[in-house]
């Protein structure tokens, strides 16, 4: 019974649910809902999720979206995939919860008003904005114990997969946007990189799809 | 080493978990932090939670923050507590993960900024903002149809077509409660059209008795004292001048 996961590389949580699956060796297949062409409109893909995004998994008759609900219920029902990714330990996985929940309303807040308004100079300062607080949030307290990854970790969790896809949408505006505002953060960026090697070569591979929608911005 | 909970209840997440811990016997200490006097912007209270922000807990020297991390931490973590709160059952367990991620981005994202712009900014000395407000409202709306024919689907009389409520059905309905403080004619419109939530806002207070209605005293004294605000508004622009009509709240 593969897991059937409906994606499109564009969406930040859609590439933390494909890394994680590559990274643990999830049998799985990638059904492509191309965001651009409103395929996630569509009434056949309201059948699997009545909310119209991305991503939602399809495994036998069970059907989910939300990806951190998704990340979980993987995390916890194939096997092999190794404690770290969310523990078993109740304080530790309590923490991720509350990082994901914050990650809601603050992180995930930031980079999409600029990509999905970038000639409305409001939305785009607002982003910001919004963005600059919560990489300054995760510098001071989220890496608070100078270990590689959030909450004082050695190992990554779906936490750190989830923030990290989300932070590298940025590279969308450019180079130079991207290190002044990751510049001020030096954990941040350690950190990224830190992810970026735990979950090689699939990070790099799914990130593919930003560096050609850059350039295809850019011509 | 009894749990701390530091609340205000006049905030949607805390009255969640203030009621999960009074419906499940939680010994428990309710540290009340009032958000209209800014004590949750205070140095101690960042000592509990950096992002100053409520509800926040105190387990001993395991400190926690955001509602749903805590209604599940609370779930887990204490004995006694039945399974339908938080099944154990990986299926249903990850349908209330979906439904409470859907609520930070659906319902809170409406209800919240809606009601505080219409309504409760005045109380905390802000002012209100009508744009942020039509904004949520569109927000605010969607969720609450969305609730009505998908996440009440069925014929179960909670969330995901369970017959008990679960950690989802408290978090979502108390996020709902915060409506009573509105215009009644602006809640009718918002809640008239959706039978199925107005019910499944009873079956979930009925479940959680008495303790829904106690731990909600604060937004129903909040509700009076916004009507009887409206009705010396109404009466004042009445006696003053009758051609002049009566200010929008929207």
């Amino acid at each position: 019974m593969k897991l059937k996961v409906y994606a499109d590389r564009l969406s930040q949580p859609v590439r933390a649910v494909i890394i994680f699956c590559e990274v643990n060796g999830i049998d799985y297949e990638e059904i492509k809902v191309d965001l651009a062409n409103r395929e996630h409109l569509t009434p056949e893909f309201a059948e699997i999720n009545p909310m119209q995004q991305l991503p939602a998994i399809v495994h036998g008759s069970f059907k989910l979206f939300e990806s951190h609900a998704i990340l979980i219920y993987i995390a916890s029902s194939f096997p092999g995939v190794a404690d770290h990714w969310y523990p078993a330990d109740v304080y530790k996985r309590s923490k991720i919860h509350s990082v994901l929940d914050w990650h809601h309303s603050n992180l995930r807040r930031g980079p999409t008003p600029v990509f999905r308004s970038p000639l409305n100079p409001e939305a785009v300062a607002e982003g910001e904005k919004i963005l600059s607080a919560a990489l300054s949030k995760t510098e001071s307290f989220w890496l608070d114990d100078n270990r590689p990854f959030l909450l004082g970790q050695n190992q990554p969790s779906i936490a750190d997969l989830f923030l990290v896809c989300d932070i590298m949408q940025v590279k969308l505006v450019g180079e130079t946007d991207w290190n002044r505002l990751l510049g001020p953060y030096k954990k941040v960026q350690q950190w990224i990189e830190n992810t970026r090697n735990a979950t090689n070569p699939h990070f790099d591979e799914l990130h593919k799809v930003l560096k050609e929608l850059k350039e295809k911005l850019q011509n | 080493m009894k749990l701390k909970v530091y609340a205000d209840r006049m905030s949607q997440p805390c009255r969640a978990v203030i009621i999960f811990c009074k419906v499940n016997g939680i010994d428990y200490e309710e540290i009340k932090v009032h958000i209209s006097k800014g004590q949750h912007l205070t140095p101690e209270f960042a000592e509990i939670n950096p992002m100053k922000q409520l509800p926040a807990i105190a387990d001993g020297r395991f400190k926690l923050f955001e509602s749903h991390a805590i209604l599940i931490y609370l779930a887990c973590a204490f004995p006694g507590v039945a399974d339908h709160w938080y099944p154990a059952d990986v299926f249903k367990r990850s349908k209330i993960h979906s439904v409470l991620d859907w609520h930070h981005s659906n319902l809170r994202h409406g209800a919240a900024p809606y009601v505080f712009n219409t309504t409760i900014a005045p109380i905390l000395g802000r002012p209100l903002n009508p744009q942020v407000a039509a904004e949520a409202e569109i927000i605010l709306s969607s969720s609450l149809s969305k609730l009505e024919s998908f996440w009440l689907k069925g014929n179960g009389r909670f969330l995901l077509g369970g017959n008990q409520p679960s950690i989802a059905d408290l978090s979502l309905v108390c996020e709902l409660m915060q409506l009573e403080v509105l215009d009644e004619k602006d809640r009718t419109r918002l809640l008239g059209p959706h039978k199925k939530v107005q019910q499944w806002i009873e079956n979930t207070r009925n479940a959680t008795s008495p303790h829904f209605d106690e731990v909600h005293r604060v937004i129903m004294l909040a509700k009076e004292r916004q009507q009887h605000q409206r009705l010396k508004a109404a009466k004042n622009e009445g006696g003053s001048n009758m051609k002049r009509p009566l200010v929008s709240r929207m």
